[in-house]
C-alpha cells in the first residue's frame, strides 16, 4: 500500500464544490482544508503508483484546482 | 464514505455510553438475583465466564465475509478482518488491561449488588476523568491543557450532580469502592486499551473486536485466579457459587444478554479510544448519566427499583448536572487546533534521527518522511495557538537539522470511516 499527500492550490471561491467532488473519490482517505501556501491537503491510499496517477489526474480535473504537489510517504510514525 | 472525523468520534463515544447505560440497567436486574445479590465475586466470575463464550460467538459471526469484507468491518470496525491470536507485542498490554478489568468488575459487581438504581451506581465513577488526566500527563505525549482540565472538571461535577440519588441518599460503602477500586482500575484499563488500539498489527491498525475478545478472555482468567486465591485464604465458596450460577439456564441467559450488550458498548468505546485521548473519551461517556435516567424510570415501572423522588429540588439539581455535562463536552469539541507543518531539512542530515526528534515534540500526532518538495509533513494537534507556539514552534526552532518550515492551520477536515 502506498500513501501520499496531495497538496492542492485552488482558485478562490471553488473550494466547497471541489471538496464535494474529492469526497467521492475512491482512494482518498483524508481531506483537510488548510490556511497558507496550500488550500487543501488530500491523503491518498493506493495499491501502486498507477493508481496514484489516477487519483492525481482526477483531482486535477476538478474545477478550481490550479496546482497539485504530490508527496509520497516513505516512512511514518503516528499516534492513530 | 468520508465524514468529519470529530463527528465519528462523538457518535462512537455517545453510542457506546448509551449502550453502557442499558447494560447498567440490565446488570442491576441481574445483580439483584438471589445467586449474585450477596456474592459480587461469583457475579464477576459468571459475567466473564459467560462473557467469554458470548464474545467468542459474536466475534465468529462478525468474521463471516460478505462481498470480501467481514461483517464486523462493515458494521463495527473497518480494521477488523477476523478473530486472531494475539501478537507478542500485545501481550503485556492485554495482561495489564485484563487484570484491571477483572478487579474493576468485582468492584462494580459489589456496587450493583448493593444498590439497584443505575443512575446512582454510575455517579462518582465519572471522577475517573481526573485520574485519567493525571495519568495521561505522565504516559502520553500531550500534557492536559487548562481547557481540558476545566472541561473535565465541569463534566465531572455535572455528572455528580446529575447522578445524585433519586432518593437523595448518600451511601458511603459504594462510594469508597468507586474511589479505591473502580476508578483507578478503569483509568489504567482505558489507557492500556488505547495503547492496544493505537498499535499496528501487520502494518494495519489494530481492531477493537479482537481487543475486546482477548480482554474478556484475560479478565476471565484473572478473575478465576483472584477468586481461587481469595477462596483459598478465606475458605469461601465464591468460585463454586459462580460455576453453579452459570449452569442455571435462566442465569446463563441473563448473563449472556448483559455481556452481549456490553460487547457492543466496549467495541465502540475501544474504537473511539483510538481516535481521542482516554480522558476526553470518558468525559463524553459521562453522558451515560443522562441516558441512565430513562433506564432507572423503566426499572421503576418494572418494579425492580421501588423508590423514585419527584422532589423539585432534586430534579433541578439533576437538570443542572446534565447542562454542565453537555457544556463540558461542547467545550472539549470546540477547542482543538490542528495544523500541518511542512519541513525541509539541511542537505546531508540524517532523516531518521530528525524524524525521531520531530516525533518527540509534544503535540505531534503524525510524522511522515516524504519525497518531493518537503522532506517531512508533520501533523500537530494542540488546544490553543499560543500553546502551539510555546510547545511546538519553539521546539522546532531547537532542531538544528531543520532548514525551514511553515505552519498551515487546518480549518476543517474529513476522514474515511
Amino acid at each position: 500500500m502506498i500513501s501520499a499527500y496531495i497538496l492542492i492550490t485552488m482558485l478562490p471561491g471553488k473550494t466547497d464544490k471541489a471538496i464535494k467532488d474529492m469526497r467521492q473519490l475512491n482512494n482518498v482517505a483524508k481531506i483537510s482544508i488548510i490556511a497558507g501556501e496550500y488550500d487543501i491537503v488530500v491523503r491518498a491510499q493506493v495499491k501502486n503508483l498507477e493508481e496514484l496517477l489516477n487519483v492525481t489526474d482526477k483531482i486535477q480535473m476538478i474545477e478550481g484546482v490550479t496546482k497539485t504537489t504530490t508527496q509520497i510517504i516513505e516512512k511514518e510514525i503516528s499516534l492513530q | 464514505m468520508i465524514i468529519r472525523k470529530k463527528y465519528l468520534f462523538y457518535v462512537l463515544a455517545i453510542t457506546s455510553s448509551f449502550i453502557a447505560a442499558a447494560v447498567t440497567g440490565i446488570d442491576s436486574f441481574v445483580g439483584g438475583q438471589s445467586a449474585f445479590k450477596y456474592d459480587p465475586w461469583a457475579f464477576a466470575f459468571s459475567l466473564f465466564f459467560v462473557g467469554a463464550i458470548v464474545t467468542l460467538i459474536i466475534s465468529l459471526v462478525l468474521t463471516v465475509k460478505i462481498k470480501g469484507k467481514s461483517l464486523g468491518a462493515k458494521i463495527l470496525d473497518p480494521s477488523f478482518r477476523q478473530l486472531r491470536l494475539i501478537k507478542k507485542s500485545e501481550t503485556k498490554y492485554h495482561l495489564v488491561a485484563g487484570l484491571m478489568n477483572a478487579i474493576n468488575t468485582v468492584g462494580y459487581c459489589a456496587i450493583v449488588s448493593t444498590i439497584q438504581d443505575p443512575s446512582v451506581i454510575l455517579s462518582f465513577s465519572q471522577i475517573v476523568i481526573l485520574y485519567l488526566l493525571l495519568m495521561e500527563s505522565i504516559t502520553e505525549k500531550d500534557v492536559p491543557t487548562l481547557v481540558e482540565v476545566q472541561s473535565s472538571v465541569i463534566v465531572t461535577f455535572g455528572a455528580i450532580l446529575a447522578s445524585i440519588s433519586l432518593t437523595g441518599q448518600f451511601q458511603l460503602f459504594p462510594i469508597l469502592i468507586v474511589f479505591i477500586v473502580v476508578n483507578p482500575t478503569w483509568a489504567v484499563f482505558s489507557i492500556y486499551q488505547r495503547k492496544l488500539k493505537l498499535m499496528k498489527i501487520n502494518n494495519k491498525p489494530n481492531d477493537s473486536i479482537n481487543i475486546r475478545f482477548w480482554n474478556v478472555v484475560f479478565s476471565c482468567l484473572f478473575t478465576v485466579i483472584l477468586l481461587f486465591i481469595f477462596d483459598l485464604f478465606t475458605s469461601g465458596g465464591h468460585l463454586i457459587a459462580g460455576i453453579t450460577a452459570v449452569i442455571n439456564p435462566f442465569y446463563f441467559l441473563l448473563l449472556a444478554l448483559t455481556m452481549s450488550t456490553t460487547f457492543f458498548s466496549y467495541v465502540l468505546y475501544i474504537r473511539s479510544l483510538g481516535m481521542g485521548k482516554a480522558s476526553v473519551n470518558n468525559a463524553i461517556r459521562a453522558s451515560t448519566i443522562i441516558f441512565a435516567i430513562p433506564f432507572s424510570i423503566l426499572l421503576l415501572h418494572l418494579g425492580i427499583i421501588t423508590e423514585f423522588s419527584t422532589d423539585p429540588v432534586m430534579l433541578i439539581i439533576k437538570v443542572i448536572g446534565m447542562i454542565l455535562i453537555v457544556l463540558g463536552i461542547i467545550s472539549f469539541a470546540l477547542t482543538v487546533v490542528k495544523a500541518y507543518i511542512f519541513v525541509t531539512v539541511k542537505p546531508g542530515r540524517p532523516l531518521r534521527e530528525t524524524m525521531q526528534k520531530l516525533w518527540n515534540v509534544r503535540g505531534v500526532t503524525h510524522v511522515t518522511i516524504t519525497t518531493g518538495k518537503h522532506d517531512f509533513i508533520v501533523k500537530v494537534s494542540t488546544r490553543t495557538l499560543v500553546k502551539g507556539y510555546e510547545r511546538i514552534i519553539r521546539k522546532l526552532d531547537e532542531i538544528d537539522e531543520i532548514k525551514k518550515y511553515h505552519w498551515e492551520s487546518v480549518l476543517k477536515d474529513w476522514e474515511k470511516i
